[in-house]
């Protein structure tokens, strides 16, 4: 089993794209453990030779649309929630130094 | 009140009172999130049938449902300046139906919770104690329906996030079946076992609603073409011959002895109605793991539909000096702690290393425990349950943002209907110390029918039929 350290929890939060307080990190240690026994439960569960179950029916309601533009918004309305644009580009720090 | 009533006065006039009335209980319910403007769709009423299902009737929307030019936060700080540039189809489907939504309402956090106190605008409050929870995520919903403030309001459905805050709340809460109703334009929270679904005041209100907002949507690829019964004509209270399933998990799992009591009460009375009761059970164990299956499943999806929430192309953008600093920044202080934490668990059950024991595992439970629950709907038209196990409880009494062990079954049972797909809800069926209660009531897939029949004996048998309470502002 693995070490659930504050590093562990900081690492794995940050692979994600957030922090958290070490406040947040012990609760989350605790929330662990109870994850961790409550798994026991699922593995009392007998599931050898049992298809996953993704979603609940598996009569097909998807297709392959034709290959046209549909339901285009403008480039307006695409930067609208745009917290920074700058010619009509959405703005952010210099990524190549 | 119910949609006759409203459809008996004048429909501006109706909106306008439906709209003062929320802002007037706003200090007390806190249930509203933005308030939306009501002269420009009184002004496209006019352009609408007068005939047409909802005309003229004031309605909410859970603040996860996009509306085009009006603020949708999902209650979320990250989304806090978040203006859509499109509308979800059930906003269109209810425009041509005549409907006027008067406010976008409070919710836990992109759904994530049953308590509606994880959400960025804070606490709802339970129109029937103030002090206590409405039930979430769709809170605000179901207390501005509760509170006569408007006939319907939609909610959507993960957990239980609909039938939860419905029994709290004294009204009905329906879920239907999986892909009954188009999600495209909804804030999702986990794609496998979200649904839209909505609350009213009593369940032939409840049969029309569906009507409106079912039907195969392209936009939504897990929508159905299933047919669409006119199922407020056809509702029909007579349950002779009907076959009904007690879950007894449930039953045995309550602890307050009144809520079991009052129950078989009303399971007596089905019974001299005509019904056929017995009382089945699904294995504990499979009971005992649907909060673990749940959570495994429900998380792991969140973090993957949330990833875009970033603060780069919409959201509260927070300052740093490089892109990365950015994201973290923003959704370090977009996200609250809970759903941070819900993010982390998801996100380990998805790494390659976990995902055998834990996201695969999950997969295969939820199948052996969905096809336990279709084995009793061989023998069964419906399946009832208490809905919740006490009465709406104080804040601190909520163990939803822990992963207590207590309650997994009388808490948690709900969850069926998410796992499964299967139409589910809520109907009130009476008051304790003067709060509701309510009973679940669960049918086949796409048999939408049967559990509006099975609730409309229900609701005749507890008089509760448009209930609400009135709040004192």
């Amino acid at each position: 089993m693995e070490q659930f350290d504050d590093a562990y929890f900081r690492k794995l939060a940050n692979q994600i794209m957030f922090d958290l307080s070490e406040e947040e990190i012990r609760e989350l240690k605790e929330e662990f453990t109870t994850l961790l026994e409550q798994l026991d439960l699922l593995n009392r569960i007998d599931t050898e030779g049992v298809e996953e179950m993704i979603y609940p029916f598996e009569t097909p309601t998807h297709y392959l649309r034709k290959d046209v533009s549909d339901h285009v918004i403008s480039k307006e309305e695409a930067l609208r929630n745009v917290a920074s644009v700058k010619e009509g580009h959405v703005a952010v720090p210099k990524v190549v130094k | 009140m119910k949609y006759a009533d409203y459809q008996r006065q004048d429909a501006a006039e109706n909106v306008k009172n439906a709209y003062a009335d929320a802002q007037r209980l706003q200090k007390a319910l806190n249930a509203v999130v933005t308030f939306v403007d009501v002269e420009a769709q009184l002004e496209h009423l006019r352009d609408v049938d007068e005939n047409a299902p909802l005309y003229g009737i004031p309605i909410v929307l859970k603040d996860n449902v996009s509306t085009k030019g009006i603020r949708t936060t999902a209650s979320s700080r990250i989304l806090d300046n978040y203006v859509p540039v499109y509308d979800a189809t059930i906003v269109k489907k209810l425009r041509e139906a005549g409907a006027i939504c008067i406010a976008k309402a409070s919710m836990d956090e992109l759904g994530m919770g049953g308590t509606n106190l994880n959400a960025y605008t804070g606490k709802v409050n339970n129109p029937y104690d103030l002090e206590r929870i409405s039930g979430g995520s769709s809170g605000g919903s179901a207390v501005l329906v509760a509170a006569g403030v408007v006939p319907m309001a939609i909610g959507t459905d993960t957990g239980d996030s609909v039938r939860k805050p419905a029994a709290y709340c004294g009204v009905v809460g329906v879920k239907p079946t999986y892909g009954r109703i188009s999600r495209y334009g909804i804030i999702p929270y986990a794609s496998s076992l979200d649904h839209v679904g909505y609350f009213n005041t009593n369940v032939n209100d409840a049969a029309k609603t569906l009507e409106v907002l079912a039907g195969r949507d392209d936009l939504d690829m897990t929508s159905s073409s299933a047919h669409i019964p006119a199922f407020s004509e056809q509702l029909n209270s007579d349950l002779h011959g009907k076959r009904i399933a007690v879950l007894g998990n449930v039953q045995d799992a309550i602890q307050d002895t009144r809520i079991k009591e009052q129950f078989t009460a009303m399971i007596k009375k089905l019974e001299s109605r005509g019904a056929i009761v017995e009382t089945v059970y699904l294995k504990k164990e499979l009971m005992e793991a649907l909060l673990p299956t749940y959570y495994i499943i429900s998380n792991a999806e969140a973090v993957a539909n949330h990833s875009n929430l970033d603060g780069i192309r919409f959201g509260i953008r927070e300052a740093g000096d490089n892109l990365e600093e950015i994201m973290i920044h923003s959704r370090t202080k977009g996200f609250s702690s809970a759903v941070r934490k819900r993010f982390v668990i998801g996100s380990y059950s998805l790494f390659v290393e976990n995902q055998e024991k834990l996201l695969k595992k999950a997969h295969r439970v939820r199948r052996v425990i969905v096809d336990a629950y279709r084995e009793l709907f061989a023998s069964h038209d419906a399946v009832l349950a208490v809905a919740a196990p006490t009465t709406a409880p104080y804040p601190n009494e909520s163990v939803d943002e822990q992963l207590s062990a207590s309650y997994l079954i009388a808490e948690n049972h709900m969850l069926l209907g998410n796992f499964s797909g299967f139409p589910s809800m809520s109907v009130p069926s009476g008051l304790i110390d003067g709060l509701p209660i309510a009973i679940n009531v669960s049918a086949k897939a796409f048999d939408e029918q049967t559990m509006f029949n099975v609730a409309k004996a229900i609701e005749e048998e507890s008089g509760m039929v448009g209930n609400c309470v009135e709040v004192k502002a």
